[in-house]
């Protein structure tokens, strides 16, 4: 049993000044190496839910444990240790006028030794796979790359955790390719990542758990396939789950043993059932 | 027929940068079709649609080169105010069309009439019908800014079809919304669509436009890569995968399996087909 | 609506009372009035007196809050410092009649009349400009003060920059705390060192700036393409027309001025206080 980074404990949150809860009894255990994808509509709390997750909101009931501590009463900079958030849009982040100096702000904030803050951007650059672009001006860069910037910019924190708010959104199928073979890295590495998307495809080939949050609720939470391949509730929280599954289904109807999560999958279960 | 939007040779650069941004791209389209134009980032499909409605060159500046026609005006001698009212233009982020005028989403329809000098009597019977198209029927009081994306990127197409053009460009339309959004904002097009409406839509929803897509221009590094009926484009997936452009899952799977087995799959652009196609391939073999 | 908009999440106030309901013409003229006879008048009390009168109209449109926030913002510090500094023996060369003395690092010092006249009055005329100018915004909406701007003939690009500037003023603070979140997650520290702090606002300003700009551009493509540049005369959907509101109004404006003129060309300074009236004082 790998050991439990994250414990969401009946979380109820509001945001003050409003009258609604944007979070109504959320439980959630996230355990080490687990890479874990959010879906549900916009303003159904699954951002909500992973700002509760570093620090950035505090719980207005319940609590929420990030590697035993309790967010509300340790401070945030020492959660953001733990649990490095990437936000979606890049130029909310970016301000230095070098690579290197927009990575290295991270590391600095931390208060690390000089040397360590070089060997962390290096380590960070060359994960995601931006090494020798030290010296170009972040808004040289195209879309994806500055994507890749942020995320740099967050590992070199190492935090233990990585929260990626949307990272597919806006880009297009190679930027998509290029984060999925990021996170399988990354994954390989022993990190637990949560993704946030809207990206049903992505979420197929990518996240082995998956939870739908809607009206602040958790409405589904389990293995990836079971979740995809729960079309009813899907349907109810407007979402269809990607097309390799929905084709799935749809043969299963007609009698065919097809059930497949991923175009890989489909590929070898439609030869295994042709060769009989 | 003479088609309603005739591209020749358009070469294009930004005055801030020396790289061609288009590089003679050629095409038509003709009155009712929809052309989808696909690409990666980068390839230049922004900059493209933004020549049907001069923005440019007219906005930007910047070196032209090739000919432009739309509804009959040739675009680099016609100023933008008056291809705004034959070319309605839907942006990618839904918040950043938003007039900031508009108390009302009623006003924000009424804007484009406002500033097109429309007399006043005609605006209400506009406004009316614009909003009841796109679904928002009801919500004529609300703030812009209250709405949902998916609402609001509704609202931009309604201030555009106000204006009754006679083509309609969107540069990503569905981009920054979620599932919902894109299921709405994707509706209303379709229904466009079907209704005979001339359309041009860049967009990454490639399972998506397979449904409503008569043509579909392929564009990379400000080139056109491929340029045909929707079918023949989707079906060359190693085309689309070489320039990072993934094909519709079904088609993409018939291929792995033609290319594995080779047994020929008639390749499906839409799930309808694919379960099809799928079912006869597999009906040889294994079934219940 | 993003949280946190709070900050000035609707500018126009949204209440219902006569203040809301009068043209905006005539606010605007209320406002130069004001500013006006507050100018010709030096009179600190009169000066009161007209600021009273607006912040009732404010309190009656429920927009006396953030009037007095600026007022204290502006206002109050400036007379603070603008007292001390004109009344005492300093170099202010008008000062001649005494009204009493001060003890101040063991020396007695004479506090003069005309400068604790000049300092209280400069800030209250401004206040009186500042106050009654928010009244006129805050309790004008946005869709009146379009058509009052347009009536008043100022250019349709220049009124556009205008009220689109208060509508997108809570969507950008709505960006700036996003920004201020995504900073606090790469470590941000609010309670630093004063160095720090420096570096905690460039990195809020920059992204904000830069993501602004670009909103800016974004947003003139899209008006261009709906016609903002086309060469014809914009149809406007309000029409401002006066009431009997309105003319009441303006009525008892013409009144206090008739009222005013006849105390100084019979009595030859200001009503209230018996200060020497002093040309552009």
């Amino acid at each position: 049993m790998e050991r439990e980074v994250i414990r969401v404990e009946d979380l109820w949150f509001r945001y003050p000044g409003s009258d609604s809860w944007a979070l109504r009894g959320v439980n959630l255990r996230v355990s080490q190496g687990e890479v874990i994808a959010f879906i549900g509509q916009n303003g159904g709390g699954k951002t909500t839910l992973a700002k509760n997750l570093n620090g950035l909101l505090k719980p207005t009931r319940g609590r929420v444990l990030v590697e035993g501590l309790d967010t509300r009463t340790t401070p945030t900079h020492e959660l953001v240790k733990r649990v490095g958030y990437v936000f979606q849009n890049p130029t909310h982040q970016i301000f230095e006028s070098s690579v290197w100096r927009e990575v290295a702000y991270g590391p600095r904030n931390l208060g690390l030794p000089p040397d360590e803050v070089e060997r962390r951007v290096r380590w960070a650059l060359s994960e995601v796979g931006l090494s020798g672009y030290e010296d170009h001006n972040p808004y040289d860069l195209d879309y994806g790359k500055m994507k890749l910037l942020t995320i740099a910019s967050v590992l070199a924190m190492k935090p233990n955790v990585l929260v990626l708010d949307e990272p597919t959104t806006g880009q297009d199928h190679a930027g998509r390719r290029t984060l999925a073979s990021l996170v399988r890295k990354l994954h390989g590495e022993g990190f637990t990542i949560i993704i946030i998307t809207h990206d049903m495809k992505f979420v197929s080939e990518n996240a082995g758990r998956t939870v739908l949050i809607a009206n602040g609720q958790v409405v589904l939470d389990g293995p990836t396939r079971s979740v995809l391949q729960a079309v009813e509730v899907l349907k109810e929280n407007a979402i269809k789950p990607p097309q390799i599954v929905q084709l799935s289904l749809e043969l299963q109807r007609r009698g065919f043993k097809l059930d497949a999560l991923t175009l890989q999958e489909a590929v070898e279960q439609v030869k295994k059932i042709l060769r009989g | 027929m003479e088609p309603v939007i005739r591209v020749e040779n358009l070469t294009y650069a930004y005055p801030t940068s020396r790289d061609f941004v288009l590089r003679n791209v050629s095409f038509e389209v003709h009155r009712g079709e929809v052309l989808a134009v696909i690409g990666p980032n980068g390839a230049g499909k922004s900059t493209l649609l933004k020549a049907l409605n001069g923005l440019v060159p007219h906005f930007y500046g910047g070196k032209y080169g090739g000919r432009v026609v739309v509804a009959g005006y040739e675009v680099l001698k016609t100023p933008i105010s008056v291809l705004s009212t034959k070319v309605g233009f839907v942006f990618q982020d839904p918040e950043d069309q938003m007039s900031g005028l508009a108390l009302t989403v009623w006003e924000e329809v009424a804007f484009g009439l406002m500033m097109l000098g429309f007399p006043r009597e005609e605006i209400p019977k506009r406004v009316e019908e614009a909003l009841s198209y796109v679904g928002l029927k009801g919500l004529e009081a609300r703030s812009p800014f209250e709405l949902s994306g998916g609402q609001m990127q509704r609202l931009a197409i309604a201030t555009v079809l106000a204006l009754k053009p006679e083509i309609l460009v969107l540069d990503e339309p569905t981009a920054q919304l979620d599932p919902l959004g894109k299921f709405e904002v994707l509706s209303v097009v379709k229904r466009l669509a079907d209704e005979g409406a001339t359309i041009v839509i860049a967009e990454h929803e490639i399972e998506e436009i397979a449904y409503f897509a008569d043509k579909i221009l392929l564009l990379d590094r400000g080139q056109v890569v491929a340029y045909g009926p929707a079918r023949e484009v989707l079906a060359s997936v190693e085309e689309l995968k070489s320039r990072g452009v993934d094909p519709p899952s079904v088609t993409e799977l018939a291929y792995l399996l033609s290319r594995d087995l080779g047994v020929k799959v008639p390749a499906p652009i839409t799930l309808e087909e694919g379960v099809e196609s799928f079912s006869k391939l597999l009906g040889g073999a294994g079934g219940a | 609506m993003p949280i946190g908009a709070s900050l000035l999440k609707k500018t126009a106030v949204e209440a219902d009372t006569f203040v809301q309901r009068l043209d905006g013409r005539v606010k605007f003229l209320y406002f130069i009035w004001a500013s006006v006879l507050v100018y010709v008048f030096y009179d600190p009390v009169l000066n009161l007196v007209l600021l009273a009168a607006t912040l009732l109209l404010a309190a009656h449109a429920k927009a006396a809050k953030p009037i007095l926030i600026t007022l204290l913002v502006i206002i109050v510090p400036w007379i603070l410092f603008a007292v001390p500094i004109l009344s005492l023996p300093l170099g202010f060369p008008w000062n001649k009649t005494v009204i009493g003395y001060i003890e101040l690092f063991g020396r007695k010092y004479p506090v003069y009349l005309e400068g604790f006249g000049w300092g209280l009055t400069w800030p209250l005329r401004i206040a009186v400009a500042i106050a009654s100018a928010l009244l006129f915004f805050l309790t004008t909406n946005q869709a009146k003060l379009a058509a009052t701007l347009f009536k008043l003939k100022f250019p349709f690009k220049v009124i556009y920059a205008v009220i689109a500037t208060l509508q997108f003023i809570p969507l950008l603070a709505a960006e700036a705390e996003t920004i201020i979140q995504a900073q606090t997650a790469r470590g941000l520290r609010t309670e630093a060192s004063v160095l720090q702090r420096i570096r905690n606002y460039l990195a809020v300003i920059i992204p904000l700036t830069l993501s602004s700009l670009n909103k800016v551009q974004v947003r003139a493509i899209a008006l261009e393409s709906r016609g903002f540049s086309a060469p014809v005369r914009k149809t406007l959907i309000y029409e401002a027309r006066l009431s009997a509101a309105d003319y009441l109004f303006l009525g008892g404006m013409l009144l206090a001025t008739l009222l005013l003129a006849w105390v100084y060309v019979n009595i030859g300074y200001s009503p209230i206080s018996k200060l020497p009236w002093v040309w552009a004082g």
